[in-house]
């Protein structure tokens, strides 16, 4: 796969990083093992991080084989670049960079240019949330179910879906968000208001929410 | 969206709420059902304070997604020794 371009670098932590990202019992040791090629060691590493890196890719591309296709590149490239990593942050928030940059990436290349990527993060008025501010009251009963919320998602418009996960799951900011999708960050910020008014919308009915066939669920 | 003026909280109408609530939100710490700005506009517009319960429940359990909820196949894992050892 072409790296080419791929931002590789190391940004200051944002607070809570370390907070959100614990380092993991064995990992640190993994990681200067697989720096010299330990292949053993890089196997621990797959087994530490697959599953996050994994579901990470299935929610930013709500499709099985694309993620499983990522999920595969994501630590290939790990393998190529395991010995730039320097410790300045936790290691899986360092994965999970790499990961989100592998799939825009991968997204660009396959025609979903900064204009077009612009295009698929404003959905057609379709997808948009309903402008039923003013109607029946039917709040949420104050708590979500996670797998009714993760089921939402999964039915989210494409670019909402990307702001969303990158926001509200992964814990990026609003400028981080726009300068990996090349967007402003009044642009994230709308995007990700109009994301959860749209699973607002589908957590109150629930008929309009699909499960990507093909997901494995795993207990957690 | 709107810059980022917030409006005059005691002369808001929702349509107003609705538009500046991304910025409520942002500037917030994402609490805007506990911002003493509002609160009387909350009590007086029982829909906009559903609609702020509502998103404010959607993002707090966004964060419960972060625990890796799915696996891949092994076939991931042989595809990348495959190719590792081609290396």
């Amino acid at each position: 796969m072409n790296v080419q371009g791929l931002q590789m670098t190391q940004n200051t932590p944002s607070p809570g990083a370390f907070k959100r990202n614990p380092p993991i019992v064995g990992e640190a040791e993994a990681i200067e093992a697989a720096k010299n090629g330990d292949a053993q060691a890089f196997s621990k590493l797959y087994a530490l991080h697959k599953r996050r890196v994994y579901t990470l890719c299935l929610r930013m591309l709500g499709n099985v084989s694309e993620a499983e296709d990522m999920t595969q590149e994501a630590f290939l490239h790990l393998f190529r670049k395991i010995g730039s990593f320097r410790g300045e942050s936790a290691f899986s928030t360092w994965l999970h960079r790499l990961t989100v940059n592998l799939v825009l990436m991968n997204l660009r290349k396959k025609g979903l240019n900064l204009v077009s990527l612009e295009e698929t993060i404003n959905p057609s008025e379709e997808d948009a949330p309903k402008r039923d501010f003013g109607g029946r009251d039917l709040q949420l009963t104050g708590s979500v179910d996670r797998v009714a919320l993760e089921r939402a998602v999964a039915s989210l418009p494409p670019g909402y879906r990307m702001v969303f996960v990158l926001h509200d799951v992964e814990g990026y900011e609003h400028n981080e968000i726009a300068t990996m999708l090349e967007c402003s960050t009044g642009n994230s910020k709308s995007q990700l208001h109009k994301a959860r008014l749209k699973l607002r919308e589908l957590l109150r009915n629930p008929e309009q929410s699909a499960q990507p066939s093909g997901i494995n669920e795993v207990a957690v | 969206m709107t810059n980022s003026k917030l409006p005059d909280f005691d002369s808001m109408t929702p349509a107003d709420f609705e538009r500046y609530l991304p910025e409520l939100f942002e500037h917030g710490s994402g609490r805007v059902s506990t911002d003493p700005r509002i609160q009387s506009f909350l009590r007086k517009n029982p829909v906009c304070a559903a609609l702020v319960r509502d998103l404010e429940t959607i993002a707090e359990t966004a964060k419960s997604l972060l625990e890796p909820a799915y696996e891949p196949s092994e076939a991931v894992w042989d595809e990348i020794e495959k190719k590792l050892k081609k290396k």
